[in-house]
């Protein structure tokens, strides 16, 4: 693949489902992976944030942006039990802001440390400016 | 280094989609391209630093442009700044 893939985790399907569809109208090049609630229900299980990291992987890279804490913790699991690790990053970014950046960024043919920067200084947006 | 003035007319401004498609296009030239507005002056090549000036129809905004493809560069942003296209 030519591009950086992103993976998106949140408590909630709808939040992500909702975000996806953003950021493929924005950037449809970059494929963007969802795992968002567990069993129907609000959380996050480290399977399903497996199986969106496998169907996106790419070897320029996934970069996966998450919610709240304890999908961080869940993430991190997906990854170790993963075959392929390489090139996985966890971002330290806002989930809507951070995707849009990391989309962005990914969709100009950036390397994965150039997405991750991108998501990561959205922490930094201030957003009202006039 | 070629500096112009240029007026908005890009329908609603740089929104997320129109911004987006602009930064990809604008990473293509070589040069460093810069845009001010205000007393804002920030790389257009980066979408977050384009986000934080909101760039909106109907504004004035310089563009600042310094490379080897400066030429083609400004022909860029200034026909995408005025159309939404190249």
């Amino acid at each position: 693949m030519k591009y950086v893939s992103l993976v998106l985790i949140s408590h909630s399907y709808e939040i992500v489902s909702g975000l996806k569809k953003l950021l493929n109208q924005v950037q449809p090049d970059v494929s963007v992976a969802i795992a968002g609630g567990a069993e129907g229900d609000i959380g996050t299980n480290a399977l399903d944030i497996k199986k969106a990291i496998e169907s996106v992987y790419s070897e320029k890279g996934v970069v996966i942006l998450f919610d709240l804490g304890s999908a961080l913790i869940n993430a991190e699991m997906a990854i170790e039990m993963l075959e392929k690790k390489e090139n996985i990053i966890i971002a330290d970014a806002p989930l809507v802001e951070g995707a849009y950046a990391a989309v962005v960024e990914a969709g100009c043919g950036s390397s994965i440390e150039e997405v991750v920067r991108a998501s990561e200084s959205a922490k930094e947006l201030a957003k009202l400016n006039d | 280094m070629i500096e112009k003035e240029i007026s908005v007319i890009i329908e609603n401004g740089l929104h997320a989609r129109p911004a987006a498609d602009f930064v990809k296009k604008v990473n293509q030239y070589k040069s460093k391209v810069e845009l001010v507005k205000g007393e804002k002056r920030i790389n257009a090549k980066s979408i977050l630093n384009l986000m934080s000036i909101a760039v909106k129809e109907g504004q004035t905004i310089k563009v600042i442009i310094d490379g080897e493809d400066e030429k083609e560069a400004l022909a860029f942003v200034e026909s995408f700044l005025q159309s939404g296209k190249e």
